[in-house]
């Protein structure tokens, strides 16, 4: 079932995410990624993980902040799949609920830097001269300096809150991306059909988003899959040290450092959305090392 | 950097004696006392230019305490922390990369490459929390606890008891990007021809590996040891807060909490040195491994 299952929903992926005309380059990508056993697990977890997020919107076995639903403390029975709390809230609605509230920060985050990172990447690889310079320099400072105590230094000052916490994540992550698309820039700006494309007059604008991403966007749609498990890691962080996200909403950090109060009288706590976490994250690497073997086999490592 | 930091840090709502309900008169005393009541430019050279003389002022939430002193012992069992995780991440990781490259393609390979990807994936904290349930709880007959600072540090460092586990937490996810690496470049180092012809004049295998090919390989790891410091530096705070370790970045954490803007600054300005002192570092030991580099 599950064999028959995953190719669709690779085809799916395909038909709204990436670009249409190279037909043939993401077909054969598609295809050494159907390959990709570990890849295709990772794709029907995160599947699966994604269609949860969307039911725990309309739909938990508890309200995920109702107090006293169950036994505090009380480990896994048949009420209560996952256990309970120490306020006896059900941990399996709040743990469906954290997983809506990692999966919309990651792809949130995602995407701010998608768009951050094209934008400068591209002004910078096309332009050079001393706009290149200048941001070449603000993405070395940015590598310089600690990108977690920045974030968590900028949600302390913006406040504490979900926004306030994709921002803070995007601002301090958005280099990579950025400085990929300034190395394709640079190397695809000298091509023949860019060069063709400006000796018939195309604008810059044109040539920047019909000839020059178009090439580019194996390699940085492979850069944004691993974007999105640092920011999940980062805002399981956050809510960890207790600067993330405001209780009472149901991250998996901020569970699992509930989880931590309470390590010798209830483990379970601490276990399921560490579990959960890990998974999560071992499965955004796996399908972004899958993605990379697949669209962008120059830069194999 | 510091600047900015500053500004924000005081722009918070609130201030430091939101908690004390003082209220009125002794409050205006209080913020006149530790000169808040100041522009915060004022206010800002006023840190400046004491902080370049190695003076950060003193705590407002523990009334007067100079910072600097706590800082300072602060950071070496911080450094003590990072340095073992360092230690770990760089003998761990180069370790197994170079078994793994060795060993190309056998159990020996899969297990490390996939040990390698979930030491990648398991955040710190997770590792952490389960290092404290299982050595804290589930084995305490056997170990008491022993990697728990006590609540009251009387000023003795770690032993190498309770320096192991918050180490290993600190240290896994950056030796498992350290083994990953090597392993990709000792691949590439092993099958160049500088390598058969050493083989070739019959050199010893361990010869071989350790002075040709491994010390070629270790030139991409070097380049990645800037953020691998960085990411060190990062978790070490998390890590710090979950073991009770009377670091830098518990420091982090309580003054951020607590509001004492000066602690907070300290520590960042603190945190911003180390990372210089790192990539100046990190620098030097390309020269030493890469002689044909120089400054």
């Amino acid at each position: 079932m599950a064999v028959v299952a995953a190719p669709r929903s690779d085809q799916e992926f395909a038909s709204s995410t990436l670009v249409r005309e190279q037909a043939s380059l993401w077909r054969d990508g598609l295809r050494r990624l159907r390959r990709n056993r570990l890849a295709l697990i990772s794709a029907v977890y995160l599947i699966l993980l994604a269609l949860v997020a969307i039911v725990a919107l309309f739909w938990t076995p508890y309200p995920t902040s109702a107090i006293g639903v169950a036994q505090i403390y009380s480990g896994p029975s048949g009420a209560h799949l996952l256990g309970a709390d120490e306020l006896g809230r059900d941990l399996l609605s709040r743990l469906m609920a954290g997983a809506q509230i990692s999966l919309s920060v990651g792809l949130l985050s995602a995407a701010i830097v998608l768009g951050i990172g094209v934008v400068v990447g591209l002004t910078a690889g096309y332009f050079r001269g001393w706009v290149d310079g200048v941001i070449s320099t603000v993405i070395n400072i940015f590598y310089g300096i600690p990108a977690l105590l920045v974030a968590l230094l900028m949600v302390t000052v913006l406040g504490r809150s979900f926004t306030n916490v994709v921002i803070a994540i995007s601002a301090t992550v958005w280099m990579d991306v950025a400085r990929l698309v300034r190395g394709q820039t640079l190397s695809l700006r000298e091509r023949e059909y860019v060069e063709a494309a400006r000796a018939s007059g195309a604008r810059s604008g044109k040539i920047l988003f019909g000839h020059i991403l178009p090439n580019a966007l194996g390699p940085i749609i492979v850069a944004v899959t691993f974007v999105i498990p640092s920011a999940i890691l980062f805002e399981a962080f956050l809510s960890y040290l207790g600067v993330g996200i405001p209780p009472p909403t149901p991250t998996w950090g901020a569970i699992a450092s509930e989880g931590v109060q309470a390590l010798r009288l209830s483990p379970h706590i601490l276990l399921f959305p560490s579990i959960a976490l890990s998974l999560t994250l071992l499965a955004f690497n796996f399908l972004g090392d899958g993605l990379r073997d697949a669209f962008d086999p120059r830069q194999k490592r | 950097m510091s600047f900015v930091v500053f500004l924000g840090i005081h722009s918070l709502p609130g201030n430091t004696f939101v908690n004390e309900r003082v209220r009125g008169a002794s409050l205006a005393l209080l913020l006149h006392e530790y000169g808040l009541d100041r522009p915060v430019l004022v206010q800002y050279w006023d840190f400046i230019s004491h902080a370049v003389q190695g003076n950060f002022g003193v705590s407002i939430v523990n009334r007067g305490e100079p910072i600097t002193p706590i800082v300072l012992r602060e950071l070496s069992v911080s450094a003590e922390l990072g340095g073992a995780a360092l230690l770990l991440t760089i003998g761990m990781g180069v370790t197994f990369g170079v078994i793994a490259a060795l060993r190309q393609n056998t159990w020996v390979d899969y297990s490390l490459t996939t040990f390698a990807i979930i030491g990648y994936s398991v955040p710190s904290f997770v590792i952490a929390s389960l290092g404290v349930l299982i050595f804290g709880v589930w084995l305490f007959d056997v170990t008491g606890g022993a990697f728990y600072y006590p609540l009251t540090w009387d000023g003795t460092y770690g032993t190498v008891v309770e320096l192991t586990v918050p180490a290993v937490a600190l240290g896994l996810f950056t030796s498992s990007l350290v083994a990953r690496i090597t392993r990709a470049s000792m691949l590439d180092v092993i099958h160049q021809d500088y390598v058969r012809t050493a083989r070739a004049k019959g050199v010893k295998n361990r010869v071989v590996v350790v002075r040709h090919a491994l010390r070629n390989a270790l030139i991409p790891v070097t380049s990645v040891l800037g953020p691998l410091i960085i990411s060190i530096i990062t978790g070490s705070v998390v890590i710090e807060n979950i073991f009770g370790i009377p670091g830098l970045g518990k420091e982090f954490i309580n003054s951020i909490l607590s509001h004492d803007y000066n602690v907070t600054v300290a520590v960042f300005t603190m945190y911003a040195l180390l990372v210089g002192v790192a990539n100046l570092a990190v620098d030097l030991a390309y020269t030493v491994i890469d002689p044909r580099i120089r400054y």
